[in-house]
């Protein structure tokens, strides 16, 4: 499957992803500096004291030396700086290691977006015009029409407030308790991928109409559960190609719902880390985080080409 | 204090709810039988701390952590008295009042061994002093701190010129007579010095040279260089996610501790943290520094009957009020109509200001009468020393007609008081509805429209101590129990005023003879000397006084030893956990 | 045209009444559907709430303390009020006036961006070409919230600011649908005759191309129309949206989640709102693209 052709394209692509990160942690990096308001500067730290800090940051050298000194850390050491805010602490294994937690848990939401969604969009495409379609669809109209903190908030309000005597009521994050415990996972991952499975339920029931007529699905429900199965599995083959068509996209939406989602559940991932940096004015971990999330949708863009040469054999790099 | 760098000093301990247990300095035994077998307490707090080093940290967080693994030579107790720590006695005065002699304890050790001798004062002393981080301040009554305040080295170099005993970086009034003796010298009388050192967890506290040299900034971040003479030392961090102590072995203070861990995760989100201290995952709610729990959290939890009486409300130390930009000058670029040099005209307009505020309305709708009070007795916090007394500031009043008419006045054909700005930072939650209070009552009982600018906090307080607000919001939380800690910091010539660092920019020679004569005296001869500074300010109508904010804090029921003053959160070491 | 009205004619189906232009035909199509009709009355019933809310609403939006706070829905406050005493009814109101200005405003503007930049890229193909999708690749690289965060801080929370950010992150949906029709329109036989009738470019463009990918660009826009909604809301949310008293459904909603174990009044209007608005909006989106899809069976 994966031919030399391949393995060089993927090598190609790696260094583009490389390139493409740098560039956005520079454009970041530039841009940043003209923000207003600084960490550092604070009604006690003032006058002598703000200008040691200042010195110890980097931060009165010229900024094409400052640009220069983290462009150099960051290729050479992979060293993203220091948090401004909460002094010693380094970044780079910061985001890193909360990387891996939005990696987790926006992970779970993509599997249930994609499971979900595409079931969902089966159903109600060989179900047409049935009352099971109706509902579908405007159940998914609905899930994409909401904005993911209200159905959060709802799903807080049933699960974790009225049901709490049947549910145990603990919804929100329990530090240490992430690794593996789907019981505290499934409602945030829902509320971060219930308006994208209800995108992928729309492209999965349309896509699948395309492929099957309606009189081919009543004589192949007809001749039996196994030819229903057969046909199905036909067009859903078909209709995976639109979903991965869609994934890089989602896997941005997912990055952005995750800085809601994680404030919200209180998970220490990035997009919690990037809202309370940038409120913080903590500029180098905004940039930190910045070069995590674009290495991480250079990498999903790449998974997601990769992923066409396994479903579609045609296609060759 | 500030409105940013929250930190919690003394003040007196006033009993709440019933939750609310008092440790009468550890001589209070409870039968092991009592004691839950699993001694790991767990709270959370809503940001990391900043920094450790007693040297440089300046914000509450920071500070209610590092109380307990850092102690200096006297400290406040649980009834905000000044009683001797690593000092073995209070220390004796000289007639004249300017030296103070300390003797310390024999048996004072770090955690790592290290016995603490008087080298290690200077050292810690000297070493603050040449940071001037946020509390350098408090040393500065000692002979030859301005010196040493003008020092630029830092990192190593500044370590290098300390342990060469650098001139530059050593305070002449501080000296060793022997190992077990500490001699500080002043340069003029200053009743407060001792508060000053007192307070916890900042600059008069004892840090090891053989642990800070090796790392000069960043000692303090790691569990096995992070070395002082207190309680608790840390075994583990992982930064914005959690931190870990433990009580440190035969620890040579007491009471010693019963707690032998502790567990403070990193939330971001103050619903979450209540929930989850309901759910059972959290012993306490409210220290390190976040007892500002959420408005309708404090409602519901008042009415839900199993959990009220783990509530406690508690005064704080800050209060909150309207200042008005009173100097225009080449630094000061805000003009606006408030100026003092506006003479009467002006001065009625900032009285109409003032009185059109309803500030029992302000308490009610915005704080539900919970988390702040009405500040009808001046600027010092209620309960603090200096305090005036209830409603005896003619600031507070609220008379709507008397204002319309001292608005007439003062502004009749309405163009000085058009396109004015109110400035504050919408950071604290609360600071954005006062704002939108304050232009609604100017609105409906001034006819004044004033505009709303929300300004992010650091460049906020850039912003208002370099005069660029007509009007804006400002702050202060007491450090320690004396009035001097409000007068020199925000007004006078002492606070840098009118020029640097001064928020209103009010700077009069009568106030600045009256600040150098009361600080110089010792407390008790001090008090009406302040008490008439106070009413100086009053008189000049020079703000608008808004509220004195209250803390929420949450205990279960099965801490023993668990609680706040008004300055600070209870030491670890006093805490047991009942069995449950 | 001749070329033209002969290509128009063709699609024209036997079982249709004789005149029947692309418009009436897909003005016909969309009545039929009935999720859409009830969606066009609801918005109608919007624009005019938001238009009488400049002049009248219950209380005056900005009031604190008019009644308890936290007070569930009574007689004189239909929607109850919030953490400051305010009434939700009358905030509700004047949130609908940022909904739709943000909603509005940002497809304009992403209109008179994407539409000419997606042409021109589609039209003239090669080397301007490479460099529009290369932009526009970076741009979809990049997570929209956070870009958008990044800038209100920069420029400040206001109104205005709010929009360009969203411009700024989600023009490229109008740019690349733009660019697709081009390309696949300028090959149609009627470009084909117009260019060798010597038509010029400006002409071709904005005399031919754009008019036949109207359809497809107005759905655009209608879609777009919800999702900048939600984007403000998000932003709101986050903190950095408009600045109070200027109530948004997004401010609003945030302020009834932080409540909502103790008030869950609070975030139920606001919520519902948004929902149905961006529902409605969906709704005639859809209709829209079915009424306009000239290969419709209906």
């Amino acid at each position: 499957m994966f031919t030399r052709g391949t393995l060089i394209y993927i090598a190609q692509r790696i260094v583009l992803i490389g390139f493409t990160v740098l560039a956005v942690s520079s454009v970041v990096f530039l841009g940043i500096h003209r923000l207003p308001g600084d960490a550092l500067f604070s009604e006690r730290v003032r006058g002598q004291a703000y200008e040691i800090l200042v010195h110890h940051y980097g931060l009165d050298k010229p900024l094409y030396v400052q640009y220069e000194n983290f462009v150099v850390g960051v290729v050479t050491r992979g060293d993203l700086g220091e948090s401004l805010v909460n002094r010693g602490v380094k970044i780079t294994p910061l985001v890193l290691r909360e990387l891996g937690t939005s990696v987790e848990v926006g992970g779970f939401a993509l599997i249930f977006t994609i499971g979900l969604g595409m079931l969902l969009g089966v159903f109600a495409a060989i179900r047409q015009n049935t009352w099971l379609d109706y509902v579908l669809t405007t159940t998914s109209v609905i899930g994409y029409s909401m904005p993911n903190f209200v159905i959060a908030a709802f799903l807080i309000l049933v699960f974790g407030i009225w049901l709490e005597n049947v549910t145990g009521g603990e919804f929100y994050y329990q530090l240490g308790g992430w690794k593996g415990d789907i019981g505290q996972l499934w409602l945030p991952a829902f509320a971060l991928g219930f308006p994208y499975a209800s995108i992928v339920a729309r492209l999965t029931r349309a896509s699948m109409l395309e492929v099957i007529r309606q009189d081919y699905i009543r004589t192949a429900r007809a001749k039996g559960l196994t030819e229903l199965l057969i046909t199905v599995r036909h067009a859903l083959r078909n209709a995976l190609i639109p979903v991965i068509t869609i994934l890089g996209p989602l896997v941005v939406g997912l990055i952005t719902g995750s800085v809601v989602i994680e404030n919200f559940f209180g998970i220490p991932g990035l997009g919690k880390e990037f809202a309370q940096s940038i409120l913080n004015r903590d500029y180098y971990i905004v940039i930190g985080v910045f070069t995590m999330y674009a290495a991480l949708v250079g990498a999903a863009n790449l998974l997601v080409d990769l992923a066409y040469v396994v479903i579609d054999p045609r296609i060759r790099y | 204090m500030t409105p940013a760098s929250f930190r919690f000093l003394k003040a007196m301990c006033v009993a709440a709810a019933g939750s609310l247990l008092l440790v009468a300095c550890g001589n209070n035994p409870t039968t092991s039988t009592n004691l839950a077998s699993d001694q790991t307490l767990k709270f959370p707090i809503l940001g990391d701390f900043g920094t450790l080093d007693p040297g440089q940290l300046s914000s509450e967080t920071d500070s209610e952590i590092a109380q307990n693994v850092f102690n200096g030579l006297v400290k406040f107790d649980n009834n905000l008295n000044i009683v001797p720590d690593i000092a073995s006695a209070m220390p004796t005065v000289s007639a004249d009042g300017l030296t103070y002699t300390f003797k310390l304890r024999p048996d004072v050790t770090f955690s790592n061994g290290d016995k603490v001798t008087s080298k290690d004062v200077l050292y810690s002393w000297n070493r603050a002093a040449a940071l001037q981080g946020g509390y350098a301040g408090n040393l500065a009554a000692i002979d030859g701190y301005d010196k040493v305040s003008a020092n630029k080295a830092a990192g190593a170099a500044l370590e290098k010129l300390l342990e060469a005993n650098d001139a530059t970086v050593t305070m002449k009034g501080l000296t060793a007579p022997d190992a077990t003796t500490v001699q500080a010298k002043l340069s003029g009388q200053a009743g407060w010095f001792l508060s000053a050192i007192a307070l916890e967890a900042t600059t008069g506290m004892l840090v090891d040279q053989n642990v800070v040299k090796n790392d000069f900034d960043n000692w303090w971040t790691k569990p096995e260089t992070l070395i002082g003479t207190g309680a608790f030392k840390m075994t583990a961090r992982t930064p914005n996610q959690s931190v870990d102590f433990a009580a440190v072995p035969n620890w040579w203070g007491s009471p010693k501790p019963t707690l032998t861990k502790l567990h403070i995760d990193i939330l971001g989100n103050a619903h979450s943290a209540i929930a989850a201290y309901e759910q059972g995952s959290y012993d306490i709610y409210g220290y390190g520094g976040y007892s500002n729990a959420p408005v309708d959290d404090i409602l519901r939890i008042q009415g839900t009957a199993n959990e009220k009486a783990q509530l406690l409300i508690h005064p704080k130390v800050r209060t909150t009020w309207v200042q008005f930009n009173l100097v225009h000058d080449s630094s000061r670029i805000a003009g606006g109509p408030f100026l003092l040099s506006g003479g009467q005209a002006a001065k009625n307009l900032r009285l109409a200001f003032a009185l059109a505020v309803d500030k029992a309305k302000l308490a009610t709708v915005v704080c539900h009468d919970i988390i702040c009070q009405p500040a009808t007795g001046g600027l010092i916090t209620k309960g603090l020393i200096g305090y005036a007394g209830d409603n005896t500031d003619p600031l507070a009043k609220f008379d709507a007609a008397q204002a319309k008419s001292l608005l007439q006045q003062g502004d009749p054909d309405g163009s000085k008081t058009k396109n004015l700005t109110f400035t504050y930072d919408p950071n604290n939650p609360l600071n954005g509805s006062v704002a939108q209070f304050l232009q609604d009552q100017w609105q409906t009982n001034l006819g004044v429209h004033v505009n709303l600018q929300p300004v992010d906090h650091s460049a906020f307080i850039r912003g208002y101590l370099s005069g660029k607000y007509e009007l804006a919001r400002n702050g202060w939380q007491a450090d320690y129990n004396h009035p001097q800690d409000w007068y020199d910091n925000l007004w006078g010539k002492i606070a840098g005023c009118p020029d640097a660092n001064c928020g209103s920019g009010y700077d009069t020679a009568a106030y600045d003879a009256a600040v150098a004569k009361a600080d110089a005296e010792p407390l008790s001869q001090a008090i009406p000397d302040y008490q008439a500074i106070g009413k100086m300010l009053e008189d000049d109508a020079t703000y608008i006084p808004l509220y004195y904010s209250q803390g929420a804090f949450l205990f279960k029921p099965y801490l023993k030893g668990a609680g706040t003053n008004n300055f600070f959160d209870y030491y670890w070491d006093q805490i047991q956990i009942l069995s449950h | 045209m001749a070329t033209a009205a002969v290509a128009q004619a063709q699609i024209t189906r036997l079982d249709l009444p004789a005149q029947a232009s692309l418009w009436s035909d897909a003005w016909r199509r969309l009545k039929r559907n009935r999720l859409a009709l009830v969606a066009s009355i609801y918005l109608v019933l919007l624009v005019a709430v938001a238009l009488v809310s400049i002049v009248w609403t219950p209380y005056r939006m900005s009031a604190i303390g008019v009644t308890a706070t936290y007070a569930p829905p009574t007689a004189a406050h239909l929607l109850g009020s919030d953490e400051l005493g305010r009434d939700i009814l009358s905030r509700l109101m004047v949130g609908a006036q940022i909904s739709l200005i943000v909603g509005v405003g940002t497809q304009l503007l992403v209109l008179a961006v994407g539409v000419p930049i997606g042409l021109l890229a589609g039209y003239y193909k090669g080397p301007a070409d490479s460099i529009v999708t290369f932009i526009i690749n970076v741009f979809y690289g990049i997570p929209d919230v956070l870009v958008a965060m990044i800038m209100v801080f920069l420029l400040g929370p206001s109104l205005t600011n709010i929009i360009i950010a969203i411009v700024v992150t989600r023009w490229m949906d109008m740019a690349r649908l733009v660019r697709g029709q081009t390309l696949s329109l300028r090959e149609r036989e009627f470009v084909e005759a117009g260019r060798a009738a010597g038509a010029r470019p400006f002409k071709m463009l904005f005399g031919h191309i754009l008019p036949n990918a109207l359809g497809p660009i107005i759905v655009q826009a209608t879609f777009g129309i919800p999702a900048a909604i939600l984007f403000e809301s998000f932003l709101s949310f986050l903190g950095v949206g408009v600045q109070p008293p200027t109530p948004s459904w997004g401010s609003m909603a945030n302020e009834g989640v932080q409540a909502i174990r103790y008030a869950p009044h609070m975030v139920i209007a606001p919520s519902i709102a948004l929902s149905l608005t961006l529902m409605a909006f969906n709704f005639l989106g859809d209709g829209l693209r079915d009424a306009l899809d000239p290969r419709s069976r209906r």
